[in-house]
């Protein structure tokens, strides 16, 4: 095999989730010399955005994303040494968490695993996280992007805490809202950059927020 | 004046029905633990540890919302059924209580493993306190405002909790073992079904809570092999009348109606007018309660006179020869003004009388 099939064949796999299949193949091609960043950026990112749009037409579901999303982890987990040796730079730095009072991760887990495994640095402060642990973290991290995910309306109150404690606390990072309870409107009432209704649409708006930059 | 639940009970049944015979279109909003205790002052503790002030602050609270409906928010298939499987398998410290708000469980916790699902106990509602509690506040409730309960149950929103995100990659990776667990929250259900039964009585309406049934979720294949079905059943049981609740911003309520028998849907997406337009054509039985009120839009950020336009646009759309309801989707969040949230019954007192104006 050469080494665009190796690729293909490894982009195929992530996309239909098969974990072990991709793990093969991100085998084969460390063996056979493929700069790992084409690995990333062909068969790994690619095949996230094959997986967005399996998503966006309708043909894939959550099952199939965070499926999809595990397989990218572990080819991941697999090349970041690598990357890491070669001084790769991070495709940037994403803090993310459930705000208090909620404690649906869903959709959060499904951004964290897509994000992590297109070389986004991410830590996920988990569920039920106070505004004070927010800014206690951003402040230690500096990340680029803020990603407040919840699934409650009763939520909403507690993300606009949680952003206002943010900005008195001087974190300049981008915030994003996420949670099929969100729209345009409440994402200005809550005073994010930006919001997202689902996992994929919160990852889709990080990368272009990072973009932006 | 004091609140008339006798004409709340006359306008929805005549509502659901179809009946010539309405005054006006009735307001069914979901009152959450946190608007109880927003209202009535009181901690969620205080209330769910004491049926007689539960079912008081349930009836303050709708009273003070000038809602045509009633009912004890935790008596569904959420977060209480999360803890009867907790208390059944000794996994009670998943469990996180609150102020003022419902205790939540930590989502996938009871479900961990396959051998947690396998070995999964079946709660007995009958010993567990909490749901005594709470049917304890929902006779409280009938027998002061004679206003009749409904049975709240459902699957996925149970199977969410318990198994958390693994669930969608066992849609996948291991669905018998899947189906497995919802059988067994099925069988659950049957046990609430049955106690509620034996404390309340017969329940000739069940609010479902189908949250299987929405887009971002699965497919609607999958929502009807993993919820549906089993909603079958449950209506072969029970002979009830189905109220189908989906909060979710891409329901498939089309689709769903196209393959259940429902009473009525409550829900607030699509946003487009135009769809309910359509679905009320097409499903002319099928009662709507909600369509395009969304708590997360004018209730939050506008005024009361953008939630009174919205609400007005509803009625104008949907409300001719009944089987509307007015209904914010979902529960009515701590942030929202109270100003807002009063502008709908205001609303309703304003357009929603029978006969409708420009009709």
């Amino acid at each position: 095999m050469n080494h665009d099939e190796i690729l293909l064949e490894l982009r195929n796999r992530i996309v239909k989730g098969n974990s072990e299949g991709a793990l093969d193949f991100i085998h084969k091609a460390i063996d056979a010399n493929i700069d790992p960043k084409q690995i990333l950026n062909k068969a790994i990112i690619h095949g996230a955005e094959e997986v967005g749009r399996k998503y966006e037409e309708d043909e894939y579901f959550l099952g199939d994303m965070l499926l999809a999303a595990d397989a990218m982890n572990e080819c991941m987990d697999v090349i970041k040494p690598i990357l890491t040796e070669e001084k790769h730079k991070s495709a940037g730095k994403v803090l993310i968490g459930t705000p208090e009072g909620d404690i649906h991760d869903i959709g959060k887990r499904l951004v964290v695993a897509l994000l992590q495994g297109q070389g986004f640095e991410v830590i996920d402060l988990g569920v039920d996280v106070p505004p004070e642990k927010f800014v206690k973290e951003a402040i230690n991290i500096n990340p680029d992007i803020i990603g407040i995910s919840g699934l409650l309306t009763m939520t909403i109150s507690k993300m606009t805490e949680t952003v206002v404690m943010l900005r008195k606390g001087g974190i300049k990072a981008k915030i994003v809202v996420g949670g099929g309870i969100l729209s345009e409107e409440s994402c200005q009432y809550i005073g994010a950059n930006a919001w997202a209704k689902d996992g994929w649409e919160g990852v889709k708006t990080i990368k272009e927020l990072m973009e932006g930059d | 004046m004091p609140h008339n639940w006798e004409a709340s009970v006359r306008r929805i049944w005549a509502t659901m029905s179809g009946s010539p015979n309405m005054d006006r279109v009735p307001y069914f909003p979901l009152a959450c633990e946190e608007i109880i205790c927003r209202i009535s002052g009181k901690t969620f503790r205080e209330l769910i540890f004491s049926p007689k002030a539960y079912g008081n602050a349930t009836i303050q609270t709708y009273e003070f919302l000038k809602a045509d409906t009633l009912s004890i928010p935790t008596a569904y298939a959420g977060p209480a059924e999360a803890l009867a499987f907790a208390e059944a398998n000794n996994k009670e410290d998943v469990i996180k209580w609150a102020d003022y708000r419902v205790f939540m469980a930590e989502q996938g916790a009871i479900c961990k493993t396959e051998e947690d699902i396998e070995k999964l106990e079946i709660p007995d509602h009958s010993k567990i306190s909490l749901w005594d509690n709470c049917l304890s506040a929902i006779n409280f409730t009938r027998e002061k405002t004679r206003f009749p309960p409904s049975c709240a149950l459902g699957i996925w929103s149970v199977v969410q909790e318990l198994r958390g995100v693994q669930a969608y990659r066992d849609m996948r990776k291991n669905p018998d073992l899947l189906l497995q667990l919802c059988e067994k929250v099925y069988q659950s259900q049957m046990d609430l079904y049955d106690f509620y039964k034996e404390r309340v009585g017969h329940s000739g309406t069940i609010f479902f809570t189908g949250y299987s049934f929405n887009k971002h979720m699965m497919s609607f294949e999958d929502a009807m092999r993993y919820e549906g079905q089993f909603i079958k059943r449950l209506q072969d049981k029970t002979k009830a009348r189905i109220i189908l609740h989906n909060c979710g911003t891409t329901p498939y309520f089309d689709e769903i109606c196209n393959s259940l028998d429902l009473s009525a849907v409550n829900g607030s997406h699509p946003l487009d007018i135009e769809y309910w337009v359509r679905f009320k054509e097409k499903h002319p039985d099928v009662t709507i309660i909600g369509a395009n009120i969304d708590v997360s839009r004018e209730l939050l950020n506008g005024t009361p006179l953008d939630v009174e336009e919205k609400v007005r646009e509803n009625i104008t759309h949907l409300a001719s020869g009944g089987k509307y309801a007015v209904g914010p989707i979902c529960c009515l969040p701590w942030g929202v003004s109270l100003n807002n949230i009063m502008a709908i019954p205001k609303a309703i007192k304003k357009w929603g009388s029978y006969p409708l104006q420009n009709q």
